[in-house]
């Protein structure tokens, strides 16, 4: 039975996103139930998938193949599988996770602070769907599909609001994100002209010289080489990395507020969880032991560590907090890259390799978990108050002490302060890079804390030390939050959106702040599940967790 | 000089589809990067995309290769075209499709509120509002 | 010694208790007296908690707190590092000493605050209690993860309390306070624990130094540079040293209880567990890293105390002294390194730098103490103003003037004992170069507190002798008292004769009556103290007309909520210092010692 589920995890968003649009045809507002009821079945099978990938000894690793039989793998290795294999493996089930726990909690913010209307809930179920099929499947074009399929939906979604600037941005970040997809398209056709093979499993083997038709390893191979290199540019500007980052400032502080959230959350992850599986699965660090191959991965590790420097550099300048915060995603992503180079980099052992490996999926996790919640809570904010650039937040603190205190948890989290996912994620991240003697990468990766604490400090300090703005009056002591709590009248900073605050908007950032820090020490669970990823990469294998 | 031409005239004759591909691909990002008509940046985003379906379907051009439909009492002797390829090319045509669709209907609603399709006016108007 | 460990939930709970009392404290904000009950409970608990295992440490029992004791959790707490706790004799010397200090430091600042009826109170005592949790934390952590985990936590718990006041100058502190902070512990102690972590594989006390002594050297210096710069930050060594000065705009039990002993020890703590457990004395000796840092600590002892002379501001010359002290916890146990290798002297020289940490806690607390209650009663915060001061609050300056002795080094009082050790030491070790360091320093204590105890007590305000070394500039070039209209003479150009001006009129209002000139007179003389760039001008503080009223020798002086912590402390300084051994802390510092040299 729970071969079944990657495909029903797929397709059960993806038919659902049609219910509100049919629906809406007999009865107004039913998106969001449709959507609650179709996402909660979703949650429900995303965790029986977890049970049974970790539920036993090790991680299981669970194959669906689309079409079943026919297009499946036969007899020996060497038959190719012609078919789409979906795979639910140590590191998708995670992911698996993080989407189905977003996608729900994001719905208890869209609910009174979201774009309203029928279609948003069919965008918003489509994006779920594509979310699950990026991380759940097993080929490389298929990859690509999905991969589109969640750019085409977050454009919209971008754009949902149907204010001009979001289309500017939806539209900014549809060129750049296309043309992105495209060379990632164009490097999976490379490889498949020198593997005849799609599915992940399939090229890596081939890649390594298995079948017998092959002469040996292609690793030194210029149009192996070739592949990487396209497939490395067009995930990169998928997750953002300098220099290739511009269109994610836009697009995060354009979107509705809810918007915002889910794709800061998932969608870069996105992109980094493809290239950090391409990379370990299909490349393997065989092929950059080999020759000069680790030049190139020494390139992306400059651009990422530019990334790290620069996408904090201009955090720190902005004014807007969405701005910000976007800005800081390049910054942390850019470590997310660093760290899934340094995995595979042939200057560090098994340690870095395991060490890396940790740092990048929990990174993963974590970052998703932290901007989403910040993003969360800079929206309830905005929603509460009207304050959307740094300077309105002065003394905000007395005023809404549990969003305020869900940033300075969260932001203390994405500089790193222990004991939180923030820290876990950076310390392995820290220790892999230490471990390949890279020393400017190390010294880059160590800088990013203080780097990270130049952008939250200033809004913490604003926040909790600066008097109200100027011709508000202070505020008496904290005020009840809620949907009822008024923002007074002597709210100088409010504008739209004011009054608009719901119970499910605060409970979503409080729960994740709780989250980042009650994660923060389940360090062992996280490594145990982690486990079977970085000894799949340390023996270059290409299924995780196939032998348990 | 004998090699050199040889494999150019190779790839004049034989193996031009790869030629066009690559102009294809370049000329398509150009008008991309280079061009502040929004338009003709999908325009440019079309081509740059066609571009790679011309290289897949060139890598499946077999010679003399029939098409891969093989007949109900088994597989006949003979050269056949790979078929995943062109099923490859047809999915991402439509994915293609799909996104040109998006892309336009931003531009209409971007034309339809600041009346230009060019992107220096577009900021310069922004800029000023 | 035999040492056994037991599993106890004792250590965590001395670090929660405060945690939890964080809750309450901010539940009941509406209710001031609740809500400083709770401090003062927490206080008490956590001593009882802490002193309760203090006869089995000093018996050889360690009593040990995992992660893996919660249900349902992994000891694990990242990659091959437990989460732990573990109150061993190093831990317990400075958990007692904190949670011992913070019981009277929590009846002072209930007095304090209210007397200044300050702002934000429930922010600030939330904060305090937030602090304790995170000093405990490092006290008992037991590996370099778990002491990261809470140094980084007492970082972030720190910075409202230095921020307090919300003025640009306390938010311009706190700001450089969070840079150096971090600077220190997530940048370079981040880094040393990671370097030790991939060197040898596990980052717990004591089991580190087998490993680093086959490793690169180079590398394991590195790591001793990271460790020891990143900690050094809150221990206030030189050059990383001027948040701590700075950081004295925060209320003044936090300039005492932290900025004198939870934060700027837990620096020096954490030196001490590098030192002693992570490379182990033997180690740091041959990789000569103990003499750099006896070095550094030297340099910063010496040149911390010249700037302290010139220093007006009472609490910025305590926070001079402060870093200067703190450098002869540091200067010992750098001195370790070299002592190892030369067989004599290691044990001496640990004993007199950790018994500083105590010695030094009570002396500066009482000082620190001083200088608040004399702000709160008397608005008066420069010692240019104090002359005659002991006539108005004779109980206080008396308590000043034994803590000041201690410091300089003077028998009978606790700053005597540990500048013994120290002293016989540095000549055991044939480091008698250091033995002179610290004679010049003793003179230069005297010189920088004998001029407050002199003023106070056998001057009055208005024949003061003249004060050449802060009130002239470097140089000693006399340009007179009222030098405002000699524009050469001030550091910032002509910004003296607005500050002037301010002045004057400020003190118009503030003060009714004549005596203008007189309070020109002492402003005038503030504007050029090149040092004391971060002066406000808001308290107009010195004698009211007509000099300092007479007060008794029985405490008319003011609140006793204030007066009683420091008579206790003081009391406390003078026991460490009479009689060393039946007060505890030598005692435990003697187990320790044993533990370390064998």
């Amino acid at each position: 039975m729970s071969e079944l589920l990657p495909a029903l995890l797929i397709v059960l968003p993806i038919v659902g996103a049609t219910l509100p649009l049919g629906v809406g045809l007999l009865r107004e507002n039913v998106g969001w139930s449709i959507a609650a009821l179709v996402l909660s079945v979703e949650g429900g099978l995303a965790a029986w998938l977890a049970t049974a990938v970790y539920g036993g000894e090790g991680a299981a690793r669970i194959v669906h193949v689309l079409g079943g039989e026919t297009f499946g793998r036969r007899g020996a290795t060497e038959n190719f599988v012609v078919g789409i294999e979906l795979v639910a493996d140590a590191f998708s089930g995670l992911m698996v996770l993080l989407v189905a726990g977003v996608a729900l909690g994001v719905l208890a913010f869209a609910r009174r602070g979201g774009p309203r209307g029928n279609a948003f809930y069919s965008g918003y179920l489509l994006l779920t769907g594509g979310l699950m099929g990026l991380f759940l499947t097993g080929d490389l074009f298929n990859l690509f599909v999905f991969l589109e399929i969640v750019g085409l939906t977050t454009y919209g979604l971008v754009a949902s609001d149907r204010d001009a600037e979001s289309a500017v941005a939806a539209l900014k970040y549809l060129v750049i994100g296309t043309t992105g997809a495209s060379l990632y398209l164009l490097g999976v056709g490379y490889l498949f002209l020198r593997t005849g093979a799609l599915n992940m499993v399939d090229v890596s083997r081939s890649l390594a010289g298995e079948p017998e038709w092959i002469d040996g390893a292609l690793y030194g191979d210029p149009l192996v080489l070739a592949a990487f290199g396209f497939i490395a540019v067009g995930l990169m500007t998928k997750a953002a990395i300098y220099p290739l980052h511009t269109w994610q400032p836009d697009a995060y502080a354009a979107a509705p507020d809810a918007v915002t959230v889910y794709i800061s959350a998932l969608v870069s992850t996105g992109g980094a969880y493809a290239f950090a599986r391409v990379t370990w699965t299909v490349f393997t660090p065989e092929f950059f032991a080999v020759g000069q191959n680790a030049r190139i991965l020494e390139l992306v590790i400059v651009l990422a560590c530019l990334s790290v420097v620069l996408g904090s550099g201009l955090a720190a300048m902005q004014r807007r907090l969405k701005r910000l915060f976007a800005y800081s995603s390049v910054s942390q992503f850019g470590l997310i890259v660093i760290g899934v180079c340094v995995a595979v980099h042939p200057a560090g052992g098994t340690q870095a390799t395991q060490l890396a490996v940790y740092g990048v999926v929990i990174h993963l996790l974590g970052h998703g978990l932290i901007k989403g919640g910040l993003f969360a809570t800079v929206g309830a904010l905005a929603h509460g108050t009207g304050a959307r650039r740094v300077r309105e937040y002065a003394g905000l603190a007395k005023r809404r002490p549990f969003l305020s205190g869900s940033i300075a948890v969260l932001g203390l989290a994405i500089v790193g302060v222990p004991p939180t996912i923030g820290f876990l994620g950076k310390w392995y991240l820290a220790v892999g890079a230490l471990n390949t003697e890279l020393w400017p990468v190390i010294f880059v990766v160590f800088a990013s804390t203080l780097l990270t604490l130049l952008y939250v400090a200033r809004l913490l300090e604003t926040l909790y030390f600066d008097g109200p703005a100027e011709g508000a009056a202070p505020a008496a002591g904290p005020e009840p939050e809620g949907p009822g709590a008024p923002g007074g009248a002597d709210d100088a900073v409010m504008t739209d959106g004011a009054g608009s605050l719901s119970y499910g908007m605060i409970a979503l950032a409080v729960s994740a702040a709780v989250l980042t820090v009650l994660l923060g020490f389940a360090g062992s669970a996280l490594t145990d599940a982690t486990q079977p990823i970085a000894q799949a990469v340390i023996e270059a294998a290409p299924e995780v967790g196939a032998d348990g | 000089m004998t090699e050199t031409l040889l494999f150019v005239g190779d790839l004049l004759t034989s193996q031009y589809t790869y030629l066009l591909f690559a102009i294809l691909l370049v000329v398509g990002l150009y008008i991309v990067v280079a061009s502040s008509n929004l338009v003709k940046k999908v325009i440019g985003l079309n081509l740059f995309q066609t571009a790679i379906f011309l290289f897949f379907i060139s890598a499946a051009y077999v010679q003399g290769g029939q098409s891969p439909i093989l007949p109900s009492e088994g597989a006949g002797e003979g050269l056949y075209a790979s078929p995943l390829p062109q099923v490859l090319v047809l999915t991402a045509i439509v994915v293609g499709v799909a996104l040109t669709a998006v892309g336009l209907a931003l531009i209409v609603r971007i034309y339809s509120e600041y009346g230009t399709l060019d992107e220096e006016t577009l900021r310069e108007v922004r800029a000023d509002e | 010694m035999v040492e056994h460990v037991v599993d106890s939930w004792r250590p965590l709970a001395a670090v929660l208790i405060s945690a939890v009392a964080i809750a309450l404290i901010v539940a009941s904000h509406r209710r001031p007296n609740v809500r400083e009950a709770w401090s003062v409970l927490a206080s008490v608990g956590k001593f009882a908690i802490v002193a309760s295992m203090l006869p089995g440490v000093l018996d050889g029992t360690e009593y040990r707190w995992s992660l893996g004791m919660v249900p349902g959790l992994d000891s694990e707490f990242v990659f091959g590092v437990e989460f732990a706790l573990r109150a061993d004799a190093l831990g317990m010397l400075f958990a007692l000493l904190a949670s011992f200090l913070w019981i009277f430091t929590a009846f002072y600042s209930a007095g304090y605050m209210r007397g200044l009826d300050e702002p934000n109170q429930t922010r600030f005592f939330a904060s305090f209690a937030a602090s304790l949790s995170a000093a405990i934390g490092i006290a008992f952590a037991e590996n370099l993860v778990t002491i990261f985990v809470f140094y980084e936590l007492l970082s972030v718990a720190t910075y409202p309390l230095v921020a307090h006041d919300e003025t640009d100058e306390a938010r311009a502190a706190g700001r450089k306070y969070l840079a150096y902070t971090f600077f220190g512990g997530g940048f370079l102690v981040l880094a040393g624990t990671a370097l030790v972590f991939v060197l040898t594989d596990t980052t717990t006390f004591g089991a580190t130094a087998a490993d680093l002594a086959e490793a690169d050297p180079a590398l394991a210096r590195a790591a001793f540079g990271l460790l020891a710069a990143g900690f050094g930050v809150k221990a206030g060594l030189m050059p990383l040293h001027s948040w701590l000065p700075d950081a004295m705009v925060a209320p003044t039990p936090v300039s005492g209880l932290l900025h004198a002993v939870a934060v700027v020890k837990s620096g020096a703590f954490g030196v001490a567990r590098v030192v002693l457990e992570v490379f182990e004395p033997d180690l740091v000796g041959e990789l000569g890293v103990g003499l750099a840092l006896a070095a550094v600590a030297a340099f910063t002892l010496t040149a911390a105390s010249i700037i302290a002379l010139r220093a007006d501001r009472l609490k910025r010359r305590l926070a001079f002294s402060t870093v200067s002290q703190l450098s002869y916890i540091v200067l010992g146990l750098g001195l370790a390194g070299p002592a190892a290798v030369a067989g004599s002297g290691t044990k001496t020289v640990i004993i007199g730098g950790l018994l500083h940490i105590p010695a030094h806690a009570f002396m500066k607390l009482t000082l620190f103490f001083c200088a608040g209650f004399i702000h709160v009663e008397t608005h008066t915060d420069y010692i240019s103003e104090m002359d005659g001061i002991a006539k108005r609050m004779p109980l206080t300056m008396a308590a000043f003037a034994v803590a000041a002795a201690g410091m300089a080094g003077i028998p009978l009082v606790a700053g005597f004992v540990s500048k013994w050790f120290l002293l016989i030491g540095a000549v055991e070790a044939n480091q008698a170069i250091f033995a002179v360091v610290l004679l010049l320093s003793g003179v230069l204590n005297i010189a920088y507190f004998w001029p407050i105890v002199y003023g106070a007590f056998f001057e009055s305000h208005d024949d003061a002798d003249s004060k050449p070394l802060i009130e002239f500039p470097l140089g000693g070039r006399a340009s007179g008292g009222a030098s405002a209209g000699e524009p050469e003479a001030v550091a910032d150009g002509g910004a003296a004769d607005d500050a002037h001006d301010d002045d004057a009129a400020a003190t118009d209002e503030h003060q009714e009556g004549g005596h203008h000139d007189t309070a020109d007179h002492e402003h005038a003389g503030h504007a050029v103290h090149s040092d004391d760039q971060h002066e406000d001008h808001d308290h107009h503080g010195g004698p009211p007309p007509g000099g300092w009223e007479r007060a008794g020798w029985t405490g008319a002086e003011g609140s006793w909520l204030m007066l009683g912590p420091i008579l206790v402390i003081v009391a406390g300084a003078v026991v460490l210092g009479v009689v060393p051994y039946q007060a505890v802390f030598l005692e435990l510092i003697e187990v320790i010692a044993e533990g370390v040299v064998g």
